[in-house]
């Protein structure tokens, strides 16, 4: 039976580089994926290249393509990535650069483009097509229109399958979805098709991706289990070895890495940003994560089986419109026993009276004290008695309409500086305001979206 | 006899993000404590719990398979990991935070 294996070379953008390195190096893989973007990252992309056109891929993609090109050009490891971003044609210039200065063999690239709408909202607008939002139920994007700065659907593998059909050693994309990195190869490779659809094995082939699409996160990184990490200095980064008929995978990890690979790592993956279990939404298909199996067969070996599927793919894409929300500013002051409690409701206070003094009136503020409910807000238990309590780092977050208000409200209202603060003490230098994107996460039909596929011969 | 017990000496937690939703997994140590948290961890009890963190609708998915109880939360993160005022900006710590629910057990 045909096997393949599939590794997670990264898991965000910001992946440490020698995870990334150790995992080419050292597994023997059909297919490495390179995830770099989350929710925010098109937004921050679009805006780079906006200021310059030869911007707006991830830079991390090339420092990581550096390290494990060497390996998978000798092994025949095909790389799938979205690290494209908001250029994935500029993102191909600059690894066929990098192809020919490390001198490897001929390549062909596939880069797939289209799933930025940005300038087909009003024309979809028009059409009655509702951008309603998911998270408010606000039914109207007009009243962010002005505001908006970049638009874009999370795609399928639809066009990852047809670019490793032409031959593509790699496929460079944007906005496809982190899972459908390892779904399209599973696709391409047990000749699985949206034509003639088998939405069981679809699902089962989603399922292995989200298992292994978040790098670490999976191989006991966010763990529960930290205490028994081995060497989680040197983590290791997922595989999948998967089956033909798509009824077993095998979940492992980088040889000889640390970090851990057991059941419960994987039970905590798959509990986690999945929502309704039993309805697991890719743009590829469903999957149902309620009947499958797992079982340790080894050291940090994991069988799943038993992987469902079943419903067909959604008719509509979820996307993000990402806009402009506001300017945020935030200050810390550390306040010292004694009375550090009642020290950092008196700052509290200062900072209120300093806003009103300058008739600032923040959108939307809030007071933390990391130390008592930084991490836990309201659940957070308060100290019964405030002489056990060493010192607070007050952090005050606040959002203004503009940036010359916050920053005003940064120099004037927030500074923990020695004339506003309660006796304490301040360090370093506050954090630059900085621009608040809000996303707008909506659905539109599946048709309105056209991809495109180019293929690059890099000689 | 009936005493109150912390989620933390029943089971472990994860939590992540989806925009303003947060998405928690609740894993009990053994079986016995699946019975527990199925008939306790409901969405008025966790809702409740969370105070103002959590000011949407929650819903509750028991997954007999793994065993585990998939919390989600909507409107649970201040805005959203890229506009919340939280120090906690996905709502990591989210999963650490239901370890301090507590619960009836016999």
């Amino acid at each position: 039976m045909k096997k393949i294996s599939l590794g997670s070379g990264s898991g965000y953008w910001g992946e440490p580089l020698d995870l990334t390195k150790e995992l080419a190096e050292r597994a023997d893989l059909d297919y490495i994926g390179l995830e770099l973007l989350a929710e925010l990252s098109m937004s921050i992309l679009q805006g780079w290249k906006t200021k310059d056109p030869s911007k707006g891929y991830v830079p991390d993609l090339l420092e990581q393509l550096r390290l494990i090109l060497p390996y998978t050009s000798k092994k025949g490891t095909k790389i799938i990535t979205n690290g494209g971003g908001t250029n994935p044609k500029q993102a191909a210039e600059e690894v066929a650069k990098l192809i020919k200065e490390l001198h490897l063999p001929p390549m062909k690239i596939g880069i797939i483009e289209g799933e930025d709408f940005y300038h087909q909202i009003d024309n979809m607008l028009s059409k009655g097509i509702e951008l309603v939002n998911l998270d408010t139920g606000e039914r109207d994007i007009r009243v962010i229109r002005d505001k908006i700065v970049a638009a874009h659907a999370y795609v399928g593998s639809e066009l990852i399958i047809e670019a490793l059909k032409q031959g593509a050693d790699m496929v460079i994309s944007g906005r496809v979805s982190d899972n459908a990195l390892y779904v399209g190869p599973i696709m391409y490779e047990f000749g699985l098709s949206f034509e003639n659809p088998d939405w069981e094995k679809i699902g089962a082939a989603i399922t292995i991706g989200h298992i292994i699409e978040c790098g670490e996160a999976v191989t006991g990184g966010l763990s529960n289990f930290w205490k028994s990490n081995k060497e989680p200095w040197n983590m290791g980064m997922p595989i999948a070895e998967v089956s033909e008929t798509l009824e077993e995978a095998i979940i492992t990890k980088t040889p000889k890495s640390g970090g851990q690979m057991t059941v419960n790592t994987v039970k905590e993956h798959l509990v986690y940003e999945t929502h309704d279990p039993r309805n697991y939404l890719m743009p590829d298909g469903v999957a149902d994560l309620t009947t499958l199996k797992l079982e340790q067969v080894g050291e940090d070996r994991v069988r799943v089986t038993n992987m469902k599927g079943g419903k067909k793919r959604p008719d509509t894409l979820k996307c993000q419109v990402g806009y402009e929300e506001s300017w945020m500013a935030t200050s810390e002051v550390i306040l010292a026993w004694p009375e550090a409690i009642t020290k950092a409701k008196f700052y509290e206070q200062i900072v209120r009276e300093r806003f009103k003094k300058y008739r600032i009136e923040p959108l939307e503020i809030r007071f933390d004290w990391i130390g008592i409910n930084g991490a836990h807000g309201a659940v957070a238990p308060m100290p019964e008695d405030e002489d056990s309590v060493n010192e607070i780092l007050v952090r005050c977050a606040a959002k203004f309409k503009d940036k010359a208000e916050a920053n005003q409200a940064r120099r004037f209202c927030m500074m923990g500086s020695l004339v506003l603060a309660p006796i304490g003490l301040t360090h370093g230098m506050p954090s630059p305001s900085r621009r608040v994107i809000g996303l707008w996460p909506t659905l539109i039909p599946r048709e309105e979206i056209k991809l495109s596929l180019t293929m690059r011969d890099v000689k | 006899m009936k005493r109150k017990v912390q989620l933390r000496d029943l089971a472990w937690a994860r939590s992540g993000d989806k925009g303003e939703i947060s998405d928690l997994g609740i894993m009990p140590f053994n079986e016995t404590n699946y019975e527990i948290l199925k008939r306790e961890v409901t969405p008025e009890k966790v809702k409740a719990f969370f105070k103002e963190n959590v000011k949407g609708a929650v819903e509750v998915y028991w997954m007999d398979n793994l065993p585990a109880i998939k919390v989600v939360m909507h409107n649970a993160l201040g805005g959203g990991a890229t506009k919340t005022l939280r120090w906690d900006e996905t709502g990591k710590a989210m999963a650490t935070a239901i370890l301090r629910m507590e619960v009836e057990v016999d």
